[in-house]
């Protein structure tokens, strides 16, 4: 395999996790496979990917204005280049906000709805036009491989000069409006990112680190592909992005100054550590690097600084609309399914760049070595090397394998529990505690209610009273506790154990038994509990043993003990009083079990609470 | 007319009655402890939640329909709107699910059906429905103790300030929302300190759509100035190519 081989294998890899990701992210909610939550609404799909995404495709209206409005021909090569990076990262920014947005399919609507005091209306409407001007730009090089479309071709190639002014005017603004969008939490982002010039700070970082973006693009296609840069055009190119990223530096320094923030930075403070790492990727090194002369015409030189800038470019964008964004009380970090989402994309936007290189005239470059060409360069499009050990596997059969590969693998590794929990926290029921007096408080969070078991057996009859909350019906054991079945404070709980009932050491039923033929071996049309257990007692419990489900613990424990006294409601218990909360759960606990607890007495709000309906509709009889 | 609720932190007794009847009149199912969940009782099935604080303070909260509201300004596609009443209510059908609004608030209000796959934003809506027809929202309707009560806001303002006036000591000299983030719709009185509410303890008095509204402005300007100086570089730079070429075509 050569370079080309493995780089592309990873990339497929990565686009197969993404697809599935994305896949169930839109059946099941963002909530199944992202850590999004009301305190952290926005993660690394727009904190990454959005927002960073498009300051890295400023190159595209960089280097076009270099080329077409300054008329410095000699970059013209970078040209096509350069568009195709910004119309892939827009592209992958897209992407990325549709999988991010909760109502995708209506992210065209800011083109119905207007709101013109919002940055965000207007970034998308910059975003949706420059996408549509870009890939005008872009089109006359695919349709270059055809006679088609010969006409199109030429008209576009004609107004080259409109579009590029479009392009910059567009950009500019939704550039900096991208900085807008942050003024509006003065509370919320770090001083040492916040800042009344966040427009002016994000349109020159842009403008400084577009060029860059287009540089290492690049030279990482002269590496894969052994191909030799030109390294004197790419580095007056570089000295351009030089020069705008030293009038960003004294911006940002100048305006931490003078509103007194520089001090804070060397405060130890782990913002400020993350601050001076941004500064050193994005201004030191490129400004190091970029300064000197010498170091600029050398490739490392060149390679070392652009990579630099544009993670430094990457972070501070990253800080700004996620990082340093988070409110007290959030403790975000992305899942490993977002990570899947946010590479995908990138290596899906790089896998059309590398279709795009090999297939269309993207530039002209020198062959390194002549004679290397037929070891080293494979001719584009096909494959180079056997990836299987046998002959005949093309490219296209080696890569749909690997990416449906990734994709069911991706699928495997989805979080079950988290999807079938529905975000629901996943708390064990404790066993109630205590004597004659039961302390019952499934989640120990000492908001229980005491319970006195005595005092119940004796005024509901003695032993026979012991079925009126017992089910006393599961099989082989009369004297069950709640907790056992009603496992989990929230959720339903799965009581049917299917293996036991057909494994020869436990009840050895035949699948015939349950299963009757010719149906299909399913759930649904198996038999149900009570039609064995034909001594289930309890008429409530039978809905529930028709999906084998426990009802949730706190479900269970207000219907049984609210339904029993709504009949017996008394001078002190009132139907209406058993609707509020404090009427049973009165704060007090006892003493030997406060060392127990879970944590400080926290009164758990009525939304948690399920209560039978009857009693929620008061009615006087 | 601006119509807005003022709560006397003093009077709550930490009922839940305002709770349960926003369940109610919203219809929203029985809520869980999601794991997406901030830790102050508000959800996408609870509008409006009882904060408790330490010596039994219990402390209602709710959105506060700013005057002039960040999650409105925010919003691209007017989604969230004001009423002529100063509700802050919310359009679903406009909504794109980009969850602006949750990074404008200054209180974080808004909350999200996060488990949903058709989310959408959730917050109080001071029961416009209610307030349209000449009724009051539902959970002052049900405050046993008076403890929120709903009118007019410039009375209730008065209202809050004579409460102070009369019971000297008894409360913070402040009416919490008086000036907030350019004022809010919904009032606090309290011998406690609300700065928990917000996500700085005292948050100031400029309303928030107002920091990107000088940006806004310039976005047109900008736009043309660009478009115009890069056409005059242009014209600038052909001319010098174009008299250059002359030059050289005269010596040569």
């Amino acid at each position: 395999m050569n370079r080309v081989d493995v780089f592309k294998s990873v990339l497929w890899t990565l686009t197969g996790l993404a697809v599935a990701t994305a896949i169930t992210r839109f059946i099941f909610g963002l909530g199944a496979v992202s850590n999004l939550s009301d305190s952290t609404p926005w993660g690394i799909w727009k904190g990454l990917n959005v927002v960073p995404g498009i300051a890295l495709a400023a190159g595209g209206f960089v280097v076009t204005a270099v080329i077409y409005v300054l008329k410095r021909e000699e970059f013209h090569r970078y040209a096509k280049v350069a568009v195709l990076i910004a119309f892939l990262g827009y592209l992958s920014a897209a992407t990325a906000l549709v999988v991010e947005l909760g109502l995708p399919w209506l992210v065209w609507q800011p083109v119905i709805y207007w709101q013109f005091h919002s940055a965000l209306f207007e970034v998308s409407w910059c975003v949706m036009l420059y996408l549509g001007v870009l890939l005008l730009e872009f089109l006359p090089v695919p349709l270059e491989e055809t006679s088609w479309f010969a006409g199109l071709r030429r008209f576009l190639t004609k107004y080259k000069l409109v579009l590029v002014f479009l392009g910059i005017m567009i950009s500019c603004l939704h550039q900096s409006s991208l900085g807008t969008l942050f003024l509006i939490t003065p509370e919320k982002l770090h001083p040492l990112w916040y800042s009344a010039l966040l427009p002016i700070e994000f349109l020159v970082s842009a403008i400084a680190v577009g060029p860059l973006v287009v540089i290492l693009g690049v030279l990482v296609i002269c590496y894969m592909y052994r191909k030799e840069a030109d390294r004197k055009t790419l580095s007056k190119l570089a000295y351009l992005g030089f020069i705008v990223t030293v009038i960003y530096g004294l911006i940002r320094f100048i305006d931490l100054g003078v509103n007194g923030k520089l001090p804070t930075i060397f405060d130890g403070s782990w913002q400020s550590t993350v601050f001076l790492i941004e500064i050193a990727l994005m201004l030191v090194i490129p400004i190091v690097l970029l300064g000197i002369r010498k170091l600029r015409y050398s490739q490392a030189g060149l390679a070392i600084a652009c990579f630099s800038a544009v993670i430094g470019l990457g972070l501070d964008r990253a800080n700004i609309a996620g990082v340093m964004l988070q409110v007290p009380g959030s403790h975000y970090y992305p899942t490993i399914y977002e990570v899947f989402v946010s590479l995908g994309i990138v290596a899906g936007a790089i896998i059309v760049f590398l279709f795009c290189v090999e297939h269309f005239k993207i530039w002209d470059v020198k062959w390194k070595d002549p004679r290397e060409r037929a070891e080293y360069c494979p001719k584009f499009g096909l494959a180079s090397d056997v990836w299987l050990g046998s002959p005949g596997v093309t490219e296209r059969v080696k890569y749909s394998l690997i990416f449906v590969l990734s994709f069911a693998l991706g699928f495997a590794l989805m979080p079950q529990d988290r999807i079938e929990s529905k975000g629901v926290e996943e708390i064990t029921v404790q066993k109630a505690r205590g004597g004659d007096t039961l302390f019952i408080d499934g989640n120990l969070d000492a908001f229980g209610t005491l319970f006195d078991h005595a005092r119940h057996v004796d005024n509901l009859g003695q032993k026979e009273s012991c079925i009126r909350c017992h089910h006393m019906n599961v099989p082989l054991d009369k004297e069950s506790g709640c907790w056992e079945c009603h496992s989990s404070m929230y959720t339903a709980t799965d009581i049917f154990r299917h293996d036991w009932h057909a494994s020869p050491n436990g009840a050895a039923i035949a699948c015939d038994v349950c299963h009757e033929p010719p149906q299909e071996r399913q759930k649904a049309s198996a038999k149900k509990c009570r039609d064995c257990h034909v001594d289930l007692y309890a008429d409530s419990t039978a809905d529930t043993l028709d999906t084998y489900l426990a009802m949730s613990y706190v479900d269970a424990m207000h219907i049984l003990c609210v339904d029993c006294h709504r009949w017996l409601a008394s001078a002190d218990t009132t139907r209406a009083a058993l609707a509020q909360c404090p009427t049973c759960h009165t704060g007090s606990q006892p003493d030997y079990l406060k060392a127990d607890m879970r944590g400080e007495l926290r009164r758990p709000a009525p939304n948690h609470v399920m209560m039978p309906p009857a009693v929620l509709q008061v009615k006087e009889e | 007319m601006s119509m807005a609720i003022l709560t006397d932190i003093t009077k709550c007794i930490g009922c839940f009655e305002c709770v349960a009847a926003c369940k109610k009149t919203n219809g929203h199912e029985a809520d869980k402890p999601y794991v997406f969940h901030i830790n102050d009782g508000l959800s996408a099935h609870n509008w409006t939640s009882i904060v408790q604080r330490p010596d039994k303070h219990f402390v209602r909260k709710q959105c506060r329909h700013c005057l002039d509201p960040a999650c409105a300004s925010a919003c691209p596609v007017a989604a969230l709107h004001q009423t002529s009443e100063g509700i802050v209510i919310y359009d679903s059908h406009k909504c794109i699910g980009c969850r602006y609004c949750m990074i404008a608030c200054p209180y974080g209000i808004p909350r999200y059906d996060w488990d949903k796959p058709v989310p959408y934003v959730q917050k109080c809506n001071m029961c416009y429905e209610r307030v349209k027809h000449g009724k009051q929202p539902a959970c002052t309707a049900a405050c046993p103790t008076q403890a929120t009560i709903f009118g007019e806001r410039k009375e209730l303002i008065a209202e809050a300030h004579r409460r102070i006036k009369e019971n000297p000591g008894k409360y913070i000299n402040k009416v919490f929302g008086e000036f907030e983030v350019g004022g809010t719709s919904v009032l606090y009185i309290s011998d406690i300190d609300l700065g928990f509410l917000s996500y700085v303890a005292i948050p100031g008095t400029k309303a928030l759509p107002k920091t990107t509204a000088t940006a806004m402005e310039a976005v047109l300007p900008t736009f043309f100035g660009v478009g115009a100086v890069m056409g005059g570089l242009h014209w600038l730079v052909r001319r010098r190519q174009k008299l250059q070429r002359e030059n050289e075509e005269s010596e040569g």
